[in-house]
């Protein structure tokens, strides 16, 4: 396992080189969020469809329990568990619509991912920098538990545990667990731990930040301990439910599913749960006893219990819904953590907006009217009256608000505009609008994906490596 | 521009300082004090006119000739060997003044997100209103009992310059590393301060003699 050892060493201390600046010492999180031993156990597996492109590269990497799909290298990489979904890629041709410019699109976009460490990591969506349309680049970055990496190119950085980077370039920036940043493009930057950012220069900037004692017991991380909290806790209580998908060859899931959606195979699904018409299930989703209804979706690492999803629902990567019943045209955004509990069910009413990485967990009741806008920690009626507004008051912001942890200065409309248009897009591309013969998306060409699996050096000094693989249609 | 260093800095006895672990309160008046004083020859003058003495109101410079009534706008921060450990700036002192409720600890660190300076401002106004009137901020003895340490300005590698330079050279440095004062070493011993008054008057002296 030497070479496993040596290439492990390599990107520490690569990304250790581009976070000097902030003092930022990557090797103590790192050593303790994943043992090496672990790596060697897993096979990585990759799809093939007639509606996605079909590219891989992989050289001295170690790919355990990963998935790939679309176009994606990977070299001198540690990827464990994570997914690299690159079906949202940019095709040649494409025109790409920056500010007033529309850029051609000169080749396919490929997903390079070189001297990296991604830990159960989603990679998705594409390049959202005009300066580099055809690579979405991952380098030198190390990330950590359920951190998602969304439309994001990344140089240098080091994502804490259930961290988002969304349609930023980020280079050299540490984001610390639970921390949310969708800004364009950002460089140095030490974003704190429970900080949501998002910002449009010139139109708007939101930031909240959550109280780091009360995140601490939902997610918590030191340079002497690995990740911890309820977090980590509700994903290991149902671990052993995904061991059995992973391990069984040819699965059937005991699941009704309309023939205009999808259900991957590398999904859990528990009794008694209703698929609607046009929904997504994406690999690493959990349901149980719950309804989706038409056009909802749950994407990677999304947790639906004892639930109610009326329809057109997007449930954006690792967001957790418990015990709640969601109205229809409610977006749950990344990471979110929304816990009813039997006796006090949590009930959000139909077009809201819960900001990614929100955190509602309720012993009581609690309904959330129509039409809010939702961020922060919620726990009570009172924490709910100071951390949402009605979307349509939140529009008419011309200038500025602050309501507690909660800063905004710009123009409310377009803040919701943007939030609404990208939702639209969500269903879009998922394949909520589909209607039986056009408007096809993730949940129709999904169904025909087919899995193959790749296997690493079981002995010697390249024990946990895989050979250098290039696959081709 | 001939000179060196050494010849227009303020030699550090003369340089006022205060002790590592003094208070805000005793900087306050240290600083108000040094602020007053000019810096004086031994060079006794002819007349007892006061006026005309400037500001040398220390006994060891009363009835001297002042060399210049630049007044000084920094303490200089010495530990227990005598070794000069931080700088002490008006702005040093304004910002440890500073509320440090939670309110305004949030405002600070978003600050580094791309927020306009109208928007900080009216959220920083806001903090003050909601939070205490100016009186009692200023009244604080948790922050007038502040050590200097706490708040000061520690000397970096970059503060330091070495007696012998030139001044066109010094000028080059305090412009290029925005510095208002440059601590001027003898070997490894600080021996002086060079002030940007001192070399901004020299350099605009030079200037006009071009013409």
């Amino acid at each position: 396992m030497k070479e496993l050892e040596n290439l492990y060493d390599r990107i520490i201390q690569r990304v250790n080189i581009n976070l000097r600046e902030l003092e930022f010492e990557v090797n103590p999180y790192a050593q303790n969020a994943i043992p090496l031993g672990q790596m060697i156990k897993f096979y990585a597996f990759f799809g093939i469809s007639p509606h996605h492109p079909l590219s891989f590269q992989f050289k001295h990497s170690n790919l355990a329990g990963s998935y790939f799909l679309g176009h994606c290298n990977v070299i001198n990489s540690l990827l464990y568990k994570s997914d690299i979904r690159g079906d949202e890629l940019k095709k040649k041709g494409d025109l790409f619509q920056y500010q007033c410019f529309e850029i051609p699109v000169n080749r396919d976009e490929e997903i390079n991912i070189t001297d990296s460490l991604l830990i159960k990591t989603l990679v998705h969506n594409f390049s959202h920098d005009p300066e580099t349309l055809e690579e979405f680049f991952i380098k030198d970055t190390i990330s950590m538990n359920y951190a998602n990496i969304h439309g994001s190119p990344s140089d240098g950085c080091f994502l804490g545990p259930f961290a988002t980077a969304d349609l930023t370039t980020i280079r050299d920036c540490v984001i610390r667990r639970f921390a949310y940043v969708q800004a364009g493009e950002v460089s140095h930057l030490d974003i704190a731990a429970g900080t949501v950012w998002v910002r449009n220069p010139g139109e708007f900037n939101f930031i909240y930040q959550h109280p780091v004692d009360e995140l601490n017991d939902y997610i918590f991380i030191s340079p002497t301990a690995p990740p911890q909290g309820l977090f980590i806790d509700f994903v290991e209580d149902r671990k052993e439910a995904f061991q059995r998908v992973f391990d069984v060859v040819n699965i059937e899931h005991s699941t009704s599913v309309p023939t205009s959606a999808s259900l991957d195979r590398y999904a859990v699904v528990k009794p008694t749960t209703t698929i609607g018409e046009n929904v997504l299930v994406s690999q690493r989703a959990y349901l149980q006893n719950s309804y989706l209804g038409k056009g909802a979706n749950a994407q990677e690492n999304c947790y639906i219990i004892n639930s109610q999803l009326e329809g057109f629902n997007v449930t954006a990567h690792g967001a957790k819904i418990i015990e709640a019943d969601l109205g229809t045209n409610v977006f749950v955004g990344f990471n979110s953590f929304l816990r009813g509990c039997p006796d006090g069910r949590l009930t959000i009413g139909k077009d809201s907006i819960i900001m990614p990485h929100t955190i509602i967990d309720v012993k009581e009741s609690l309904t959330i009217p129509p039409g809010q806008l939702v961020w922060g920690m919620i726990k009570d009626d009172e924490d709910l009256a100071n951390h949402s507004i009605p979307i349509e008051k939140f529009s008419g912001i011309t200038s500025g608000i602050s309501m507690g942890n909660m800063y905004f200065e710009g123009n409310g409309a377009s803040f919701v505009t943007a939030f609404k248009d990208r939702i639209h897009h969500i269903l879009e591309a998922n394949g909520a609008f589909f209607n039986g013969s056009e408007k096809k998306g993730h949940a129709q060409k999904n169904q025909y994906i087919s899995f193959n699996t790749l296997q690493p050096y079981p002995e010697g000094h390249k024990k946990g490596l895989y050979p250098t693989i290039v696959i081709k249609p | 521009m001939n000179n060196i260093v050494k010849d227009s800095m303020v030699p550090i006895s003369e340089y006022p300082t205060i002790s590592e672990g003094a208070t805000l309160m005793e900087a306050v008046f240290a600083l108000e004090n040094a602020k007053t004083n000019t810096i004086c020859s031994n060079k006794s003058v002819e007349t007892t006119d006061d006026t005309k003495m400037g500001n040398c109101k220390t006994s060891a410079f009363k009835g001297k000739e002042p060399v210049d009534n630049n007044p000084h706008w920094i303490l200089l921060i010495v530990n227990s060997e005598g070794k000069v450990i931080g700088k002490l700036s008006q702005l040093n002192i304004l910002t440890a003044l500073e509320t440090k409720n939670e309110g305004m600890k949030n405002i600070e660190q978003i600050r580094k997100f791309g927020f306009s300076s109208k928007y900080i401002t009216r959220l920083r106004e806001d903090a003050y209103l909601k939070n205490t009137s100016i009186d009692k901020i200023y009244a604080d003895p948790e922050i007038m009992g502040m050590k200097v340490e706490d708040f000061m300005k520690e000397v970096a590698d970059n503060d330091f310059i070495d007696e012998n330079t030139s001044l066109a050279t010094a000028a080059y440095q305090m412009a290029s590393r925005k510095r208002l004062s440059m601590l001027v070493t003898r070997e490894e011993e600080v021996v002086g301060v060079l002030r940007l008054s001192d070399v901004f008057t020299l350099v605009i002296n030079n200037v006009k003699a071009q013409k």
